[in-house]
């Protein structure tokens, strides 16, 4: 072979492996992309999800100083509130209470559990567990982070005046007015039942479990809702009303004679609330009064009872520090005058963020002589809402 | 000439590959869902502004991701009884003003045509909605132009960059979104809308 084929030979050689080099490079990079192109169409699907899935919540931790008790430190609850969203059809939302009791064990509560359907732009749909609709407290202002003091205003809270939950069917919205934003719901649910108490000679009616029940005991539905105006931006009035039948179903003292043949009572519940903000300052108010009829027969047999429930909160923000101060004032009226109790509450807040709130408030209690609503009590409180 | 084929190759792959990956990996969020329709961002501003603290105090728009958003608002239109053009609005609002890393076209169609537009109809489709008709602000926090020790104190310089690129005051609930979140706005727009903001509250 001469050096000339040789060289040719050689040529032809090298020529082919590197094309066979390359082949094998371009292939393997084939593969990276096509390897690619699988792994971005997965990203596209998740990026692009018809349910979207969300936690928020809120929780807080605080230290109680009060007459007659321990100062103690206090973890105020933890209440994560879960949504499953499909596209912009359906909503779940529900928001577990978890609460360590005094004795170190833990409590957990459903506070609300519902299902959303988005009807159209003016009608939803809510049904399950829901807070009530009755004024503004329970159903907007209750979470830790949005209650300006650390405390809720006496009547509001789960053993008070105003309804805290219930469960049914509810429908809520939106609509204008003319040139005026309006909103409303209402509802048809199981509704409460009540609770008397024995005092070894008769029956006294006592309180009001305005919370929501799996089953309804009386088998007689309730029927209510709430409709606000915002006839100016920023200011907002709303009227409540509930109505329907409740029974007595459990009772509170040693010695009482079984419950037989419990005559459904007349229930009904009225309330009014306003709310207006200008610039730092916000003001708002709830009005919420609970008649329960009286019963001539069944075992617990008894004159009806009436709670009534008042608040007025003024705050006003330092701009542009991040200091805040509140003064709220509550007038709970109810049976008896065991629960009776008159608040003022003064408090500082500092605003971390908008959601990290610092709050020390001092509440002036007048009660039953003796009884814990007479105590006056230092709360301090870190909000977190989330 | 089979080893240029071979580096005609790699290169184009590489750029595909760029292409691809340059696609799946946006700045602009989390996910994207293609709903609810989107709304009016300046309606939206209107709707946050006037009810948003009702009850709490206003979260800034960049709190969260565009996603959580949408179960955010949604979740409010049944909380503070929203219609679902209020909604849509607010969302629109809120995911157009999470913008830190969008980055805003200032050659497009719409921007010509808004490049005709006089300072005072900026301010009017733009900024009122949280400056408010007289200037002092629509909500607390919100700066108030015609405070003698207010921000037009400031140079023109330092103004015109803060709108550019989005600018949060102390105090505010929420940063200003870059070009107030119109990102047609040019930035001869944005000295005439300055100039009309001089003209009308400075003290």
């Amino acid at each position: 072979m001469n050096v000339k084929l040789k060289v040719l030979v050689s040529a032809m050689g090298l020529m082919l492996s590197t094309n066979a080099l390359a082949e094998t490079e371009v292939e393997k990079l084939r593969a990276d992309v096509d390897e690619l192109k699988k792994e971005v169409q997965k990203a596209a699907e998740w990026k692009e999800p018809s349910t979207l899935i969300h936690m928020s919540g809120y929780a807080s931790i605080g230290y109680s100083s009060a007459e007659n008790a321990n100062d103690s430190f206090t973890a105020g609850g933890f209440s994560p509130i879960f949504h499953y969203q499909y596209r912009d059809l359906v909503m779940l939302e529900s928001e577990l209470e978890l609460e360590v009791e005094a004795d170190g064990s833990t409590k957990v509560e459903l506070e609300y559990l519902t299902i959303d359907l988005f009807i159209n732009d003016y009608i939803i749909f809510v049904g399950g567990k829901f807070l009530s609709p009755v004024g503004q407290f329970r159903q907007n202002l209750h979470p830790s982070w949005v209650n300006k003091l650390p405390s809720a205003p006496p009547g509001f809270g789960h053993d008070g005046a105003a309804p805290v939950s219930d469960i049914g069917m509810q429908l809520r919205g939106g609509f204008p007015v003319g040139g005026i934003r309006s909103n409303y719901a209402v509802y048809v649910s199981n509704g409460p039942e009540l609770i008397s108490e024995w005092d070894g000679s008769g029956f006294e009616l006592d309180g009001v479990e305005a919370e929501g029940k799996n089953t309804d005991q009386d088998n007689k539905k309730v029927i209510g809702g709430r409709y606000a105006i915002l006839p100016v931006a920023n200011l907002e009035l709303g009227l409540s009303a509930v109505t329907g039948k409740a029974t007595v179903t459990s009772v509170e003292g040693t010695g009482a004679p079984a419950l037989v043949n419990e005559q459904v009572r007349d229930y009904d519940v009225l309330g009014f609330d306003f709310a207006w903000q200008m610039k730092g300052i916000a003001l708002r108010g709830e009005y919420v009064k609970t008649k329960v009829g009286d019963a001539t027969a069944g075992t617990s047999a008894s004159a009806g009872a009436e709670w009534t429930t008042w608040y007025t909160q003024f705050a006003y923000k330092f701009l542009p520090t991040k200091f805040e101060t509140v003064v709220r004032y509550t007038d709970f009226d109810s049976v008896g005058t065991s629960n009776d109790q008159e608040q003022w509450v003064l408090g500082v807040n500092y605003l971390f963020t908008n959601t990290v709130i610092g709050k020390i408030a001092y509440e002036l209690n007048d009660g039953a002589t003796g009884s814990t609503a007479d105590d006056d009590r230092l709360l301090l409180q870190l909000a977190y809402g989330f | 000439m089979k080893i240029q084929q071979f580096k005609d190759k790699i290169t184009t792959i590489n750029t595909l590959t760029l292409m691809i990956l340059s696609m799946s990996f946006p700045v602009t969020g989390f996910t994207e869902a293609d709903y609810p329709p989107p709304g009016d961002f300046q309606r939206g501003a209107k709707t946050w502004a006037e009810n948003c603290g009702r009850c709490h105090n206003i979260r800034a728009a960049n709190e969260l991701r565009d996603d959580q958003w949408i179960s955010t608002v949604f979740h409010m239109r049944i909380r503070a009884g929203l219609t679902g053009v209020e909604t849509r609005d607010v969302l629109t609002f809120l995911q157009g003003s999470n913008t830190s890393v969008k980055v805003p076209s200032t050659t497009s169609r719409a921007a010509a045509a808004i490049s005709t537009l006089s300072g005072k109809d900026v301010y009017g489709q733009t900024c009122i909605a949280c400056h408010g008709e007289n200037g002092t602000g629509n909500f607390p926090g919100v700066p108030n132009f015609t405070n003698k020790d207010g921000p037009l104190v400031k140079s023109d310089d330092v103004l015109i960059n803060n709108i550019m690129g989005g600018f949060q005051s102390p105090g505010s609930p929420m940063a200003m979104p870059a070009k107030g979140g119109n990102p047609d706005l040019t930035q001869k727009d944005i000295q005439k809308t300055l100039g009309y903001i001089r003209k009308q509250f400075a003290r």
